[in-house]
C-alpha cells in the first residue's frame, strides 16, 4: 500500500495540527500493508526530526511556492492507494492526484465555507463538533470518521512542582489556575478574557498563568491590571516545548471556556499530568473531556459556571489521572487509523 | 411538573402551621399534579411542605414530593424540569454523592448540599422550589431566570406562605382577598399583571431569576441570578465569535441542543403545531416524528386566520402523528366558566393556549414543547422597529424648541388610536416607548376610580420598573427591545398564561425557545443580526423551512373573541378593552 499525505506542517512544525499530522504519519507507516507513505509539507519551519522508515518527507516543496507545485506535479506521475489531503486549503492541490482525496478536518479550518467547488472523497474530522459544522454546509454525503487527538502518556506525569518555575512565576503558596495556547487577537476564543474575569471573585490566593505568546497579549495585560489582578494573572510568554509537563505540573486546575476549539488537545495533556480539567461545553473541549467523564464541562457564556467548576475542583484537591483518558492513548489512536485506513482500501476496492 | 405550597412560621411569636391549610392549598392545585399528592410537616409545627405531582420524570414513587434527603437534614418541594439534571448528577457522583431515585428533585438536595444558593447557576430548566434546611433552620426558595415556573409569596411578618398559585394561597383561607389598585392599575396598563405584584394586596411574585433565604428573621433580600439585559449586554462584547460560525449553524446548533434538552422525559413528548417558522422549525430540528396538536376555531375555517392546513401539510412531509383540533363556538361558551376558574390573575389573554393544550392532552400527552418566545428571541413583534424609532424621535423632539408639540400635532394628524398622545407624553423613554406601543390602557384612561388608579399607579411605577428591568444597559437597540419583550410581556403574559391554562389540563408545556442558556449563547448573534435571525433560523433545520410556511404572512393567534364573547365596541379593532374588563369582572 502506497500513500500519500499532503500537510501544511508537519515534522519540524509547531503546534497541534503539526502534532496530529505527525501522530497520524506515524499510525499510518505502522501499518504492516504500508510500503511507502510520502508526507508533502507546506511549511517547515525547523529542522525536520522523528521522520519514521517508510517515510518519504519530501521537504523540498516547502520551499516556495513554485517548488511547491513543482512537487505536486511530480507527484501526479505516482500511482498512489490512498490520498489524504491535511487542510481544507490544501484540497485543490490534493484533487489533482487523486479523485477520491480524503480530507483530515481540524478545527475552524472547516467551519465555514471553503473550497466549496473541490469534493473530498471521504472526511476525517478531529472531533464531531467540527464534522458536524463542516457537514452543514458542505452538503457532503460520502463516508465519514472522527479521529480525535493522541496523547503520549509516557511523556506525561504527575510530578512535584518545578522549583526553578515555582520562582520564576512567583507561584510558592498559590493556587495555580493554567491554561495553555496562542494570545491572538484575531481569536478570541480560548475563554482567557472570562477566566481573568472570574478571578476577580475567587480567593486571592488563586492565581492564573497564562502559557504562550501572542499579539493579544498586552490586551490582557491592561485587562487585568485594570480589575486589579496584575498580580494574579502571570503570563509565561512563548516557551520551551521542554517545559511543558513541568508547566502543567504547576496547576492546581486546568481551565479553558474556550468556544473555537476543534478539539482542546492541551485538556488530554494536562489530565496526562494528573491536573483536573475543566473545558468547554461548546466546542471540542466537550469531547476531549468526553462529554464530561473526564472532567467539567462549563458555557464560557456563564462566569458562575466557570466559577462553580474553579471552585469545585479546588476544593476538591488532589491530582489523578483519569482512567478514561486512555481512550486517546497513541495506540487506540493508531488502531483508529489502521480501521479507516482499511475502510477506505475496502471502498476503493470496490 | 407540579404544584407546589409551603408555609413557614418563622417569628417566635406566630402560631404553628395548620395541616387543614396546606392540604386545602394543595388540593387546589390538583389538576397541576393529578399523579400523587403528599404533605410534611416539621416535628415542631413550624414549617409544612406540600406537592401535587404529575410525573414525567422517574415515574416510580422514588420521585414523589415532598422529597427528604438521605440525611434526613433537607426536604424540597419543586416544579419544574431541569433539563441538565443527567450531567449534573454525574458531576455530583463523581464528587462522592450518592443517589437513591432517578429523579430530578433529588439532584436539586444533593446541588443545595454542594454549593449552597449559588446551585441555581448550574440549572438548566424551568423551576421554582422550596428547600428546607433543618440544621440551618431556612428554607430556601428559587425560581428560574425567565419565570416559566410560577411562585408565590403571602408574608404577613410572622408566617409565609408559598404557593405556585395565586388562587392556592387563598383557598388556604389565611390570606387576605383584598384587591390591590397596583396590580388593577397594571393590568389595565398592560393586559396582564406585572410583576412582583398580583391582583391581591398580600400576594407578592418571587421575581423571575431570582432566590432568597427565609429564616428567624423573616424574609431575606432576593438575590438575582440571572439578569436578561446583563447577558444582552456581555453578548455585545463578545461580538469575536459571531463570526467563527455560520449564523444558521449556530442557530441549529444551539436550538438543537436546547431542544435535545427539552425532550428528556420518561413520558412521550408531542409539540402544538401552528403554521409559523417557531413551531415547524422546532419540529424540523426534532429529527424525529413527533405526535403534532394543531387548534383551529371554527369561525375561521378556510380564511388567512385558519393554520391548519399549512400545519398539516407540515406535519405530512415531517411524518408526525399529526390532530387538527377544531373548537366551535358551543365549546368555548361551554368552557368559559372552567376557563375563569382556572385563570390564576387577570389576562387578556390565554384562550388559545386553553384550547391547544385541552386538545394535547386529549391526546393522552402529558408534555408537548411550544415554539412560544421565538418572537421575542429573533426580534419579529413590529416592536423591535417601532420602539427604537420612537425613542429616538422623541429624545430628538424634546431637544427642539416645539418639537414635542410638533410631534403631537403630527401624530393627531395620521394616528385615531386614543394611545396616540401616549407616544409624545412617555415616548422618549425605552419603558415609556413600550407602553404606548404596547399597552391595553393608558394611565389617563383607566376604566377605575380616580383615586384608586392613581394610587394603584403610584404603586405599580411602572415606567421606573422598567427602567430598572435595562440595567445594565443591554448596549443595543435590539437587546433593549428584547429585554423588555421578555421581561414584560413574556414573563408576565405569555409564561403565565401558558403555565395555568396548560396545567388545567394536567399538560406541561415546554419552551425550547425560552432557555436562558440558550440565550447566553445566541445573544452575540442576536445583537448582531437582529431581525434578520429568524430567517436563519428558518434555515436552520436540514433541509431548511419551505416557502409555504416561511413566505407566509405573520398572523399572530387570533381567537373569534369578538363575535363569541360577544364584546362591545371599545375603540380598539380588537375590542380587548371590553374583555379586559370582562376579565376583570372575574376576580372582584
Amino acid at each position: 500500500m502506497k500513500v500519500l499525505l499532503l500537510t501544511t506542517d508537519i515534522y519540524g512544525g509547531y503546534g497541534g495540527i503539526a502534532l496530529y499530522n505527525r501522530d497520524f504519519a506515524a499510525a499510518i507507516a505502522s501499518h504492516p500493508d504500508c510500503e511507502e507513505l510520502v508526507v508533502v509539507p507546506r511549511i517547515v519551519p525547523n529542522e525536520p526530526e522523528g521522520i519514521p522508515p517508510k517515510v518519504r518527507f519530501v521537504a523540498e516543496a516547502a520551499r516556495n511556492n513554485l517548488a511547491y507545485f513543482r512537487a505536486i506535479h511530480a507527484l501526479r506521475r505516482e500511482k498512489f492507494d490512498v490520498v489524504f489531503c491535511g487542510h481544507i486549503n490544501l484540497l485543490p492541490f490534493a484533487r489533482t492526484i487523486s479523485n477520491r482525496p480524503a480530507l483530515l478536518i481540524y478545527g475552524i479550518d472547516a467551519w465555514k465555507p471553503r473550497n466549496r467547488r473541490y469534493k473530498p472523497g471521504a472526511v476525517i474530522s478531529i472531533s464531531d463538533i467540527t464534522l458536524g459544522r463542516y457537514l452543514s454546509w458542505s452538503s457532503f454525503g460520502g463516508k465519514t470518521f472522527i479521529l480525535p487527538n493522541a496523547i503520549h502518556l509516557d511523556d506525561y506525569a504527575i510530578a512535584p512542582r518545578d522549583p526553578e518555575l515555582v520562582a520564576r512565576y512567583g507561584l510558592e503558596g498559590k493556587r495555580v489556575l493554567l491554561t495553555v495556547g496562542r494570545i491572538v487577537a484575531a481569536e478570541r476564543y480560548k475563554g482567557f478574557d472570562e477566566v481573568i474575569e472570574v478571578l476577580v471573585d475567587l480567593p486571592k490566593d488563586v492565581v492564573y498563568l497564562i502559557a504562550g505568546g501572542g499579539n493579544d497579549l498586552p490586551r490582557l495585560k491592561n485587562k487585568a491590571a485594570a480589575l486589579g489582578l496584575a498580580d494574579r494573572v502571570i503570563f509565561t510568554g512563548l516557551f520551551p516545548d521542554s517545559e511543558k509537563p513541568a508547566l502543567y505540573n504547576l496547576a492546581d486546575v486546568y481551565v479553558m471556556p474556550s468556544r473555537g476549539e476543534g478539539f482542546g488537545f492541551v485538556l488530554l495533556e494536562a489530565m496526562a499530568c494528573g491536573v483536573p480539567a475543566i473545558g468547554s461545553r461548546h466546542d471540542g473541549g466537550r469531547e476531549a473531556l468526553r462529554g464530561g467523564e473526564l472532567g467539567i464541562l462549563v458555557d464560557p457564556a456563564s462566569s458562575a459556571d466557570i466559577r462553580l467548576a474553579i471552585d469545585e475542583l479546588l476544593a476538591r484537591g488532589g491530582k489523578q489521572i483519569p482512567p478514561g483518558l486512555d481512550y486517546f492513548s497513541f495506540p487506540n489512536f493508531t488502531s483508529r487509523v489502521h480501521s479507516i485506513l482499511h475502510e477506505l482500501m475496502d471502498e476503493l476496492r470496490r | 411538573m407540579c404544584g407546589i405550597a409551603a408555609l413557614f412560621a418563622y417569628d417566635d411569636d406566630a402560631s404553628p402551621i395548620r395541616r387543614e391549610e396546606l392540604e386545602a392549598i394543595n388540593e387546589r392545585m390538583r389538576p397541576r399534579g393529578p399523579d400523587a399528592g403528599g404533605t410534611w410537616i416539621s416535628d415542631d409545627g413550624r414549617v409544612g411542605l406540600a406537592s401535587r405531582r404529575l410525573a414525567i420524570i422517574d415515574l416510580s414513587p422514588e420521585g414523589d414530593q415532598p422529597l427528604t434527603d438521605t440525611s434526613g437534614e433537607l426536604v424540597i418541594v419543586f416544579n419544574g424540569e431541569i433539563y441538565n439534571h443527567r450531567e449534573l448528577r454525574a458531576r455530583l457522583e463523581r464528587g462522592g454523592a450518592r443517589f437513591h431515585s432517578s429523579s430530578d428533585t433529588e439532584v436539586l438536595l444533593q446541588l443545595y448540599r454542594a454549593h449552597g444558593a449559588d446551585m441555581v447557576e448550574l440549572l438548566r430548566g424551568m423551576f421554582a422550589f422550596c428547600i428546607w434546611d433543618k440544621t440551618r433552620k431556612r428554607m430556601f426558595v428559587a425560581r428560574d431566570p425567565y419565570g416559566i415556573k410560577p411562585l408565590y409569596f403571602a408574608d404577613d411578618g410572622q408566617t409565609i406562605r408559598i404557593a405556585s398559585t395565586v388562587k392556592a394561597l387563598l383557598a388556604g383561607g389565611a390570606v387576605s382577598r383584598t384587591i390591590d389598585p397596583a396590580g388593577v392599575a397594571g393590568f389595565f396598563l398592560t393586559g396582564t399583571v406585572p410583576e412582583p405584584f398580583t391582583i391581591f394586596e398580600s400576594i407578592r411574585a418571587v421575581e423571575a431569576g431570582t432566590a432568597f433565604f427565609i429564616d428567624a428573621d423573616g424574609r431575606g433580600k432576593a438575590r438575582a441570578h440571572y439578569s436578561i439585559a446583563k447577558v444582552f449586554q456581555r453578548g455585545c462584547s463578545q461580538h469575536a465569535f459571531v463570526t467563527l460560525v455560520p449564523p444558521a449553524m449556530q442557530l441549529c446548533e444551539f436550538v438543537s441542543e436546547s431542544l435535545r434538552y427539552h425532550l428528556v422525559s420518561d413520558v412521550p413528548v408531542g409539540a402544538f403545531l401552528s403554521a409559523g417558522i417557531d413551531s415547524t422549525g422546532l419540529v424540523a430540528l426534532a429529527k424525529q416524528p413527533m405526535r403534532t396538536v394543531t387548534m383551529s376555531f371554527d369561525a375561521f375555517a378556510g380564511g388567512t386566520s385558519d393554520e391548519s392546513r399549512i400545519a398539516e401539510r407540515f406535519a405530512a412531509e415531517m411524518h408526525c402523528v399529526h390532530t387538527t383540533r377544531v373548537v366551535t363556538r358551543d365549546e368555548f361558551t361551554r368552557d368559559l366558566p372552567r376557563f375563569f376558574d382556572a385563570m390564576d390573575q387577570p389576562t387578556i389573554d390565554g384562550v388559545n393556549t386553553w384550547f391547544v393544550s385541552k386538545a394535547t392532552a386529549e391526546q393522552g400527552l402529558k408534555v408537548a414543547i411550544s415554539g412560544i418566545g421565538g418572537d421575542e428571541l429573533f426580534g419579529s413583534y413590529p416592536s423591535f422597529t417601532t420602539l427604537p424609532r420612537i425613542v429616538r424621535g422623541m429624545s430628538l423632539a424634546r431637544k427642539v424648541p416645539g418639537g414635542v408639540q410638533a410631534a403631537r400635532a403630527a401624530l393627531a394628524m395620521t394616528k385615531r388610536s386614543p394611545k396616540a398622545p401616549a407616544v409624545t407624553r412617555y415616548g422618549a423613554t425605552w419603558g415609556g416607548a413600550y407602553l404606548a406601543q404596547r399597552g391595553l390602557y393608558m394611565p389617563w384612561e383607566l376604566p377605575m376610580p380616580a383615586d384608586a388608579a392613581e394610587e394603584g399607579l403610584k404603586r405599580l411605577e411602572f415606567f421606573e420598573r422598567a427602567e430598572e428591568l435595562l440595567e445594565p444597559d443591554p448596549s443595543s437597540a435590539f437587546g433593549r427591545v428584547a429585554t423588555l419583550e421578555a421581561t414584560l410581556y413574556m414573563r408576565n403574559q405569555l409564561l403565565r398564561d401558558t403555565d395555568w391554562a396548560s396545567m388545567a389540563h394536567s399538560l406541561e408545556v415546554r419552551t425550547p425557545l425560552v432557555d436562558a442558556w440558550l440565550l447566553r449563547q445566541l445573544a452575540p448573534l442576536l445583537t448582531n443580526e437582529g431581525s434578520a435571525s429568524k430567517q436563519y433560523f428558518a434555515d436552520s433545520p436540514k433541509p431548511a423551512l419551505p416557502d409555504y410556511v416561511r413566505n407566509r404572512p405573520k398572523t399572530g393567534f387570533v381567537v373569534p373573541l369578538i363575535d363569541w364573547a360577544q364584546l362591545e365596541p371599545d375603540g380598539t379593532g380588537t375590542r380587548m378593552r371590553s374583555w379586559a374588563k370582562r376579565v376583570m369582572e372575574t376576580f372582584q
